[in-house]
């Protein structure tokens, strides 16, 4: 019997158990509903933000042209206009409708309908005053040269200390982020699969009548692998649906060269971490024979694949600094940082070589260790397996 | 041919097996006995790697085990065990292909094996769904859907009420009539005697006593003894320790060199002679002199 087609059986059973579950469906349609709806609302929310804002005039309106108010909106980073209205009443009576934002009354008084928006106060005010010191230069009677001499805004030398954030870099910063919080989900979700997985054969005790047919090994292989492939299937929709969004909102903030590349990396490192972190929770799993003692025996993994998380977050801050240089290096942490440092900006090719191959070689590493652990527990059953037991059992 | 060589198996400061050696033959129904903790579920683990011997070999028609041989046993383990949520059909075809059938030959086998069962309407029920019984019959097909060439089941009468053990002695007659060698481990010594040929009886991790189940009764250095006289029991002057009493009666076990006219003679100067048998002792018999003959050396 090929240990192989063993092992393509055991990741089929989990794919087609697994896709057909109610969790299965819930969950795909909760993770594009969510990602669609992240999408689209800051899109919603953000044409609300960029909504031009409306200065009514009322009276005197030489103090507030139109053009003036647009060209100073400009200046300040407001998208400003005006509008006229015949009689203060009509004007307030805008206002409270929400058309217009303020109320200019012959350029002198401004009526907000509550609290007043500082920056369009700063908009208008800076125009009245523009309009002002015209009428000023008017009645010096200076010459146009004076009067250039006058406006002319001093000219001062601007220069920053770091490198100035360009969309593109705010673009990958935010891709980090969200791609970090995918990846740990992502990575937590399924390998809860597997672990649950893992204790299910054992208190169904229909273990023993597999373990009659198939090697500890390509058991252990199996699972990972079908679980592992629902969710990258999983991730596939969510990922599209998400791409569809994209299409159908305006939004440009996510940097098109950025994108697929990052999301490759984001796929790749979820299969090496999701390969990592599987193995260890199906090893612990291996050692209890109840559901309620899953709780307890993940712990210490849970708290290495929380702390690698931690790691990403202040990788995300300092990509380029030294702990997140060794953390995207070192397997338990690798996955995650790494895919943070990729998402950011250019990480030394040889550093994501490195990183890869010791999470291969520790995969190697950690395949034989945790096979050995779960062929010397899984057949025990009753109270939860030491881990000097499992070792000596499966030699035994 | 399954034999089983000197295997040793340690756990600690326990010796779990102690040189276990005996053969299964194809075509026959070998019946495993032994008290609690005498080793039969760990030689059972043994012939299919679940348990690695510290010493001593299992062999499959005269080679070493191999994994492509071991995927043609079929095993039913004391703890019994399906997938609770996976579909009777699906699920039986899953073990048929583990187990090196493709695809189509395991769905064939397990119309046929759901037919066998009563179960041919159920193929999508889920096991948590079934009545105890038919939970115990998909765990026999499991072990049997593959056509396997050895079968080894681990107590396959206990927790089976009086009709669901009439049906799994005969499933095994049934399988052993195909030519498949059959071991089965029981302490329901009763029902062993109806269905094996060969039994092996083992105590603390060694063989006590084994071979043909006739032979050994026929050869045994006892006779089972019982008489009743003027319908009361009634023991011979000579016999030896009582071995068992039930109703009205008495047995005793006896030499089997004894004479029995003598017997008899004796009985009817006591009284009327209302029934008289003298027979080879019954397999409970011969387990019990064997387990204490054991312990005793």
């Amino acid at each position: 019997m090929n240990a192989w087609r063993q092992l393509w059986l055991v990741a089929r059973r989990e794919w087609s158990q697994r896709v057909r579950t109610a969790a299965f469906k819930v969950s795909t349609v909760l993770s594009v509903a969510v990602v669609v709806v992240l999408i689209a609302v800051p899109e919603i929310y953000g044409a609300g933000e960029e909504r031009t804002r409306m200065v009514g005039v009322v009276g005197d309106a030489s103090r507030a042209p139109a053009d003036l108010i647009e060209a100073t909106g400009k200046q300040l980073d407001v998208e400003a206009d005006t509008r006229a209205f015949d009689s203060e009443l009509a004007g307030r009576r805008a206002l409270r409708e929400g058309n217009v934002q303020v109320l200019l009354i012959d350029g002198s008084e401004l009526v907000w309908e509550a609290d007043p928006d500082e920056r369009l106060r700063a908009v208008v005010t800076a125009a009245v005053a523009a309009v002002d010191r015209q009428a000023a230069i008017a009645d010096l009677g200076l010459t146009a040269e004076e009067a250039a001499r006058l406006l002319q805004p001093p000219d001062l030398a601007s220069s920053s200390l770091e490198p100035v954030t360009t969309e593109e870099a705010t673009a990958r910063a935010d891709l980090a982020r969200i791609g970090l919080i995918l990846l740990f989900m992502a990575i937590a979700f399924y390998c809860g699969f597997v672990l649950t997985g893992v204790i299910e054969e054992k208190a169904s005790r229909v273990v023993e009548v597999l373990l009659s047919r198939v090697r500890p090994t390509e058991l252990l292989a199996g699972k990972v692998l079908g679980i592992g492939l629902v969710g990258l299937a999983q991730f596939a929709i969510v990922a599209t649906s998400g791409v569809v969004a994209y299409r159908f909102s305006e939004d440009v903030t996510l940097a098109p060269n950025t994108a697929p590349g990052a999301l490759a990396w984001m796929v790749f490192w979820f299969v090496l971490g999701y390969a990592f972190y599987s193995v260890l929770y199906a090893t612990v799993g291996s050692l209890v024979s109840r559901q309620e003692e899953a709780q307890s025996v993940q712990l210490p993994v849970t708290g290495v694949l929380l702390v690698a998380y931690l790691f990403s977050f202040a990788a995300a801050e300092s990509p380029d600094g030294t702990a997140a240089v060794v953390t995207s290096m070192l397997p338990p942490t690798s996955p995650m940082v790494m895919t943070v440092r990729i998402a950011n900006g250019t990480v030394p090719w040889w550093q994501i070589a490195s990183s890869i191959v010791l999470m291969l070689v520790t995969l190697v590493g950690l395949l034989q260790l945790a096979g050995r652990i779960y062929a010397g527990s899984v057949l025990r059953i009753g109270r939860r397996v030491r881990w000097r037991e499992a070792w000596h059992g499966a030699k035994a | 041919m399954l034999e089983i060589h000197d295997l040793t198996k340690r756990y600690g400061s326990v010796l779990a097996l102690d040189g276990v050696a005996f053969d299964v033959a194809p075509g026959r129904i070998v019946g495993f006995l032994g008290p609690n903790g005498a080793g039969k579920t760990t030689t059972m683990r043994a012939i299919f790697g679940l348990v690695r011997a510290d010493a001593g070999e299992v062999r499959w028609r005269g080679r070493p085990v191999s994994p492509e041989a071991r995927v043609r046993f079929g095993y039913m383990p004391e703890e019994r065990g399906l997938y609770p949520k996976m579909r009777i059909g699906e699920q039986l075809a899953y073990f048929a292909e583990l187990s090196g059938m493709t695809g189509t030959a395991a769905r064939q086998a397990v119309a046929t094996w759901l037919g066998r069962l009563g179960l041919s309407d159920r193929s999508d029920a889920r096991v948590e769904e079934l009545s105890h019984g038919n939970q115990q019959r998909v765990q026999l097909a499991a072990a049997l859907v593959h056509q396997p060439d050895l079968v080894v089941l681990d107590e396959p009468f206990s927790g089976l009420d009086p009709i669901g053990v009439e049906a799994m002695a005969e499933m095994l007659v049934e399988t052993a009539a195909m030519g498949v060698a059959v071991l089965f481990s029981s302490h329901q010594l009763d029902l062993v005697e109806d269905v094996c040929q060969d039994v092996v009886i083992i105590d603390h991790g060694r063989v006590v006593l084994s071979g043909v189940l006739d032979d050994l009764r026929a050869t045994s250095v006892h006779r089972s003894l019982e008489v009743t006289v003027n319908g009361e029991p009634w023991v011979p002057p000579m016999a030896g320790e009582v071995a068992g009493k039930r109703g009205g009666h008495v047995r005793v076990l006896v030499d089997s060199t004894t004479d029995v006219d003598e017997i008899l003679a004796d009985a009817r100067r006591t009284g009327d002679v209302t029934s008289f048998r003298f027979e080879p002792p019954s397999l409970t018999d011969l387990f019990l002199e064997a387990v204490s003959e054991g312990r005793d050396t």
